[in-house]
């Protein structure tokens, strides 16, 4: 495989992902909040609802506190928290609930920030925490788990912000490199997770009788995924890990597998023709209907040259542990 | 003396964090024992139970848990629990625990320890619940005293009388923080030395230490830095009501290098004497 075919495989560092049972904190990093902890001057606000008497209603009542965006007001006055809960040595019922309330967003912020290291690089501190908080608002989480918490991020980039994030907006005035990245970095934490699969190798490939070859469908291992951007963001990616802090590349079509071997992550970048192979190879079509359209696609190819190159790859695909077994229709 | 469960005392071991998966491996450093946060490994099939399975052929572990939501008005989450099982017996966890909190509502995960009011009915619920968990476990449960921010007007009892309560009626072990004793004293104002003394240390299994944040009007259990003095003070004194009780430390942000973070959490060998 050429390096212009295949681009480069890159190893990731472990992931850092992780749920502690310490509260996090981070007064440095500190959002735009409606005052702070300590204080104690929430508008009193006339009080609609009954203090909650059972354990039902009081975890409604304090998770609805929790759980509404800080900037915003608390949704429960101040009279009805002294009722609620009792003040402490230095902090009132007040400031003691607002601990949970910033605990819940920090911890959610941290989350996202795991998984979104390349994109927060990007936006910058203050607009990343500004998208973390939208998102949070639009997705709380209904899982026991972190581990997807943040498979939305995307999406929410794509669709849905608006200013302040102009320094990273495209010529159209969205945010779709952005959108790129994360999706990117979401494979990377799918990837992880992904099941394990023993690899095909080329002696089991060698085991499939001649005349099965051309019904032969391969199935992909488990941890891999293919993406195709409108932008080269594997080239941002790999220069952001890197380490050094790289320009907004202008829109380019590129195409990416991520797949995990052990416990190693890995991205390469594919051409075309090579990313429409796999693609067919992992989508459920035979060998033979897959091998025809690399063959149709490579046409103003020197045939030897083409058969040359898909042998490349194929050896390179099964070497890399891209296909865990071979099914026939 | 043993706890009332026998379960073992295996010494003063450390929270196994992911920064410290390669230094371990590659250097497989003298460790009496690794806690594992549970739910790092459920909802995964991939690389993190590599790094488990690799640890725990090496290293005897614990489980310890921040997803159960065991004080929860939500049902227990049956599917949870059949994994949680099938972890500990991929693991062998000696051990299995989690928190006597709740962390969401009507179906939504704050992810955090929330504190539950100190009521009979809030106790009558969680000792059904703790039972549950225990039929499935097949072993009893060690729950643990969490930071608190924040107390319940309507609470008749106090956070030790509950937790003493719980353990008893529903026969389950004890995991004691001595470092959320210590913060929640500062936080809700009461004397560490009563807590200790309303706990039932034949339940014992665990303790925990770990750093913490001192923001002048409220204490954060941040786990983060070395241990403060008072906390060593508390585990001494916890030890030597529940001796054979096994020791860990909790480093999760900021975390040093594993020498480091192991040597914190050796020092609790000047405070425990002769136990473990």
């Amino acid at each position: 495989m050429t390096a212009a075919d295949s681009g480069r495989s890159t190893a990731e560092p472990i992931a850092l992902r992780e749920r502690a049972s310490a509260t996090p904190q981070s007064p440095e990093r500190r959002p735009r909040v409606r005052g702070e902890i300590e204080t104690e001057t929430s508008p009193l606000r006339v009080e609609r609802e009954a203090s909650p008497a059972s354990l039902a209603d009081q975890q409604r009542w304090f998770a609805r506190a929790v759980m509404t965006p800080e900037s915003e007001a608390s949704p429960i006055g101040a009279a009805l928290v002294t009722s609620i809960l009792t003040p402490g040595p230095q902090l009132g019922p007040l400031g003691r609930l607002e601990i949970y309330r910033r605990a819940y967003h920090l911890r959610l912020i941290e989350c996202l920030l795991d998984d979104y290291p390349a994109v927060a690089a990007t936006l910058g501190e203050e607009a990343f925490e500004e998208l973390c908080r939208k998102y949070i608002a639009v997705h709380p989480s209904t899982d026991v788990s972190l581990n997807a918490y943040g498979r939305n991020m995307s999406d929410l980039c794509r669709t849905a912000l608006k200013p302040p994030f102009s320094p990273v907006r495209s010529a159209s005035g969205d945010l779709s490199f952005v959108a790129d990245l994360a999706a990117l970095e979401w494979a990377i934490v799918e990837v992880i997770h992904a099941a394990t699969a023993d690899p095909l190798t080329m002696t089991g490939l060698a085991e499939v009788p001649a005349s099965r070859w051309a019904d032969a469908r391969l199935v992909a291992t488990p941890a891999f995924r293919m993406l195709r951007f409108g932008y080269p963001v594997n080239q941002y990616f790999q220069a952001f890990r890197e380490g050094s802090r790289p320009e907004v590349p202008p829109p380019a079509t590129s195409s990416v597998v991520v797949y995990r071997s052990g416990p190693t992550i890995w991205r390469m970048d594919l051409s075309e023709a090579a990313f429409d192979l796999l693609h067919a190879l992992t989508s459920g079509q035979s060998l033979a209907a897959s091998l025809e359209g690399a063959s149709a696609a490579l046409s103003g190819v020197d045939e030897s040259e083409a058969a040359g190159r898909v042998g490349v790859w194929f050896r390179d695909w099964v070497s890399s542990g891209l296909f865990s077994s071979v099914e026939f229709a | 003396m043993a706890n009332r469960f026998n379960l073992p005392n295996l010494g003063v071991g450390l929270g196994l964090r992911t920064v410290h998966y390669s230094r371990i491996l590659e250097a497989e450093p003298a460790v009496d024992w690794f806690e594992v946060i549970s739910d790092n490994y459920m909802e995964t099939a991939g690389r993190p139970l590599y790094y488990l399975d690799a640890i725990a052929e090496r290293y005897p572990v614990v489980m310890h848990g921040v997803g159960l939501s065991i004080g929860s008005t939500d049902p227990l989450d049956t599917a949870y629990l059949a994994n949680l099982r099938a972890l500990r017996d991929r693991t062998r966890a000696r051990w299995v625990s989690d928190h006597l909190c709740w962390t969401g509502v009507h179906g939504k995960n704050t992810h955090d320890l929330l504190p539950m009011p100190y009521t009979e009915e809030a106790l009558t619920h969680v000792v059904a619940r703790v039972k549950q968990v225990q039929d499935v476990l097949g072993a009893p449960l060690a729950l643990e005293n969490p930071s608190t921010y924040a107390e319940f007007a309507s609470a008749p009892m106090r956070e030790w009388e509950f937790l003493g309560r719980l353990a008893e009626e529903a026969d389950c072990a004890i995991l004691l923080d001595v470092n959320n004793v210590y913060v929640s004293s500062r936080n809700h104002g009461f004397d560490p030395q009563v807590y200790l003394a309303a706990i039932p240390f034949d339940r014992v299994v665990q303790l925990h230490v770990a750093g913490h944040t001192d923001h002048t009007t409220h204490i954060i259990d941040s786990h983060i830095g070395p241990v403060t003095t008072p906390v060593w003070e508390l585990l001494g004194q916890a030890c030597e009501r529940a001796r054979g009780a096994s020791v860990l430390l909790e480093w999760d942000a900021e975390i040093p290098s594993f020498e480091e973070t192991h040597a914190e959490a050796l020092r609790a060998r000047d405070f425990i004497g002769g136990s473990p």
